[in-house]
């Protein structure tokens, strides 16, 4: 039994079968349920708890049709529509479905209809029922009046001028009726009766294709889910040729026999097709979630959805049969790796239109390259300088964020320094080129008032060479500057 | 003579057996200059003694590679070390004795890179643990432009929070030859890249073709299945050279000092390499030599030099700046030109 607590008492929210034997009622407060039985077991509820256990059965029936949104706390909605003869017929998938709960320990009521509303009312209230279109009207009439799917406090007042049941509702006119009640009781009512159209948000975005492959026996090893998705793609690539599209975005479904649902995705840097290539993705992407998935007691079902898709264009190969290489290899590499190893894994560089130093490159993941390549150009101007050929000497390597070092003397107050401390480590300085001063971008919101650094190359006694900047200058009334170590050269 | 020749003939076709035996690394059997055959049997009576060509194997795997395996440094005395230069479809290993060393490492290897890159579109990836990238830095695409010629589109990153996926990544990366080389920067000398490891990533280099660095920051040298280890550390950059010659207290090229660590055929040596950005060639600093003892400019005559500016004169911008090419700097400034005035 599961209590919760309301309005400051403790009741009964949920209660089983033997507990219903007991007379214990929906409602009835935790005091004089114990008083009557004083060995019931009673549970705090957990409503994140339940919530979290109706998605993973949403996910499951995913295995039925894309479209599975929630119903309240403990509803969910199937939109089948076009999808019962994959599984025999309406009545061979509702008793599918009531099976497989059954086999997984829910005690699940179903019902189907032309209408959610009239589905809901069939499955609350009459339990497994098929209503055929056009039927809801007699389906609803000898129901009571939460079968409507309306507030409780127009039931009561509904009920309080003895309309009664859903029938005597659908009797009265009309008029005064949403007068009186408001408009909500006809909407759902004519939702149920099919008068108007009731859309079911689906839960997760709908794959524009999707594959999948019902498994007699179940699959456990990760060598045949690959292979399975290979099988997969073959089909999934008929499609995309159809389309005209590759995909951008996959994703890869494992149904558990026991209702768990794994969700894998994989991205690609450009639009694939090749069967074989999108086995290559999975296998790194399961490689690396090898810990995370529990196969149990196996798969039985697997699909493959294409969750984004892009325009493919087809590559003329040259008569000796080899296609222009474009990087394809290249971007199926990064592919695999970001697969395996996360997005930022492959990074390209980008030069960017910035004098400051480490805004001129910005890094950015492998896949999104192709759509950042022009970088924000000024128009040309006629008169403007030639670009100059020397740019100046930039280092080899840039630290990530400069690093703060000590410097304790320098030759002039505006002169490179003579030894600085770095990482716990003197350096002294053999020779200093500078300084180049960078301002910082006053045309950026909050760095207006930015201080201006000076960059000095130095050389250290044993010939290492280093970047390092002052921020602000010396003088009578500023904070006094700050030294950094920026970058290293060759 | 005669029997000298046969005796070079049966050595070299002993040194050949062996090496057909003995391990599949490039090797590069070449005859010593002097002790060429002069003249063949079959050659014209009378004739001037003919030129033979070096007797140069190379073998790789079971297969007989060209010439061209190996990337030539440029500089004679470190290839002649090398014999030919460093073979580009292996594992090389490039040593810094510490992680400060590592803007010289990266040099170094990134003008090899250069070298490698001479007329070839093709991308290089650069594997890095985040550890190494955080301490030596990320890798500055402006900078590997200015120095080296590396496009920033020829450029791709790998950055692996863990040794073990930054090996994996090396180890696909290698099979490719879509790349035009791999670079893999770790830090110190993991158990993990042992003498197994290094011969997985060398059988891919060899069979992909590809040059594979493997940098070492703070590495010790452990054993490897690479043929060449090279240790490099930072040398002091000569001053600039002007017109007027080199210019004091100034920064020049980059240096580096490379000592052959491991290799089958050299000796251990020590060499310093300068990198020439405009040439995109290496060239060994030798003892400082006058540069052109003849001055350009005629000196004044009539009084003394001027005196010298404040502090010390810096040159700037950089590499084969105007300053440095064209013009002549300030304090010789030619004396037809009258002195310039404010305003």
């Amino acid at each position: 039994m599961i209590s919760h607590r309301d309005r400051n008492a403790q009741r009964i929210s949920a209660l089983d079968e033997r507990a219903e034997a007991l007379h214990l009622k929906h409602g009835m407060g935790i005091a004089d349920a114990r008083a009557m039985h004083p060995s019931i077991d009673v549970v705090e509820a957990d409503p994140e708890a339940d919530r979290r256990l109706l998605e993973g059965l949403a996910d499951w029936c995913d295995r039925y049709t894309p479209l599975v949104a929630l119903d309240g706390a403990d509803g969910l909605y199937l939109d089948v529509t076009g999808c019962t003869h994959l599984f025999g017929g309406e009545r061979a998938m509702l008793d599918d479905i009531l099976a497989r709960f059954f086999q997984q320990g829910f005690d699940v009521r179903a019902g189907l209809a032309a209408t959610p509303g009239a589905a809901w009312a069939a499955a609350r209230f009459c339990g497994d029922r098929i209503v055929v279109s056009g039927e809801e009207e007699a389906l609803l009439a000898p129901l009571p009046l939460a079968a409507l799917r309306i507030e409780p406090d127009i039931r009561t007042s509904l009920e309080s001028v003895g309309l009664r049941t859903a029938g005597a509702v659908m009797a009265a006119p009309r008029a005064p009726l949403a007068r009186r009640f408001g408009s909500t009781l006809l909407l759902r009512l004519d939702q149920a009766l099919g008068r108007l159209d009731e859309a079911v948000s689906p839960r997760l975005p709908v794959a524009p294709l999707s594959v999948e492959r019902h498994l007699a026996e179940p699959v456990v090893l990760t060598a045949e889910i690959e292979r399975l998705v290979e099988m997969l793609a073959v089909t999934l690539k008929v499609d995309l040729e159809r389309r005209g599209e590759g995909a951008r975005m996959l994703a890869l479904l494992l149904f558990r026999v026991d209702g768990a649902v794994s969700r894998i995705a994989v991205g690609t840097s450009r639009p694939l097709r090749e069967p074989k290539l999108i086995q290559r993705l999975f296998h790194e992407r399961l490689a690396a979630l090898e810990q995370d998935i529990d196969a149990g007691y196996g798969f039985d079902l697997v699909r493959l959805s294409v969750l984004a898709a892009a325009a493919f264009d087809m590559q003329q190969a040259d008569l000796t049969g080899e296609a222009q290489d474009d990087g394809a290899d290249i971007a199926l590499f990064a592919d695999r790796i970001r697969a395996r190893l996360g997005d930022n894994a492959v990074l390209k560089a980008i030069a960017v239109e910035s004098h400051l130093p480490e805004r001129a490159v910005a890094t950015i993941p492998f896949s999104e390259a192709p759509q950042r390549t022009t970088p924000p150009k000024r128009p040309d101007r006629k008169d403007a300088p030639p670009t100059t050929t020397f740019p100046p000497e930039r280092p080899i390597r840039l630290f990530r964020s400069p690093e703060p070092i000590e410097v304790p003397a320098t030759e002039m107050p505006e002169g490179p320094p003579m030894n600085f401390r770095w990482r716990r480590a003197l350096y002294r300085v053999a020779r200093a080129e500078g300084p180049e001063r960078i301002a910082p971008e006053w045309w950026r919101q909050g760095e207006e008032d930015a201080p201006t650094r000076d960059y000095f190359r130095i050389e250290d006694a044993e010939g290492r060479r280093y970047w390092l900047y002052r921020q602000g200058l010396y003088g009578a009334g500023q904070p006094s500057p700050r030294w950094f170590m920026h970058g290293v050269f060759a | 003579m005669a029997t000298s020749a046969v005796a070079r003939e049966t050595v070299f076709a002993l040194r050949r057996q062996i090496a057909k035996i003995e391990g599949t690394l490039p090797e590069r059997l070449a005859a010593p200059a002097g002790e060429r055959p002069r003249a063949r049997p079959d050659s014209p009576i009378g004739g001037t003694p003919e030129p033979t060509p070096d007797i140069t194997i190379i073998r790789r795997g079971l297969a007989v590679a060209s010439p061209d395996a190996f990337l030539p440094t440029g500089v004679e005395r470190l290839d002649a070390a090398l014999s030919g230069g460093l073979p580009k479809a292996a594992l090389t290993e490039i040593h810094g004795l510490e992680t400060r060393n590592a803007g010289a490492v990266a040099g170094f290897v990134l003008s090899l890179v250069s070298l490698i890159l001479r007329g070839q579109n093709l991308p290089v990836l650069w594997i890095g643990t985040s550890e190494i990238f955080r301490e030596a830095g990320f890798p500055y695409a402006r900078g590997l432009q200015g120095l080296f010629g590396i496009a920033p589109k020829q450029l791709l990153f790998s950055e692996a929070a863990k040794l073990t996926d930054a090996l994996w990544v090396a180890e696909e990366a290698a099979k490719m030859t879509a790349l035009a080389a791999i670079i893999l920067e770790i830090r110190g000398s993991p158990q993990r890249l042992d003498l197994t490891a290094t011969r997985r990533l060398h059988a891919r280099a060899q069979s992909a073709g590809r040059p594979v660095f493997l940098l070492r920051q703070a590495g010790e040298a452990e054993p490897t299945a690479a043929p060449v280890r090279l240790i490099v550390s930072a040398a002091a950059a000569a001053s600039r050279r002007t017109i007027a010659g080199p210019l004091a207290g100034s920064i020049g090229r980059p240096a580096f000092t490379v000592s052959i660590g491991k290799s089958r055929s050299a000796l251990p040596g020590q060499f310093t390499l300068e990198w020439n950005p405009d040439e995109h060639s290496f060239e060994e600093r030798r003892e400082e030599r006058p540069e052109n003892s003849v001055a350009v400019v005629s000196a004044s005559r009539s009084r003394a030099d001027p005196a010298p500016a404040p502090g010390t004169v810096v040159a700037f911008p950089a590499v084969g700046s105007f300053a440095s090419g064209d013009q002549p700097s300030r304090p010789q400034r030619p004396a037809h030109i009258g002195p310039r005035r404010a305003g």
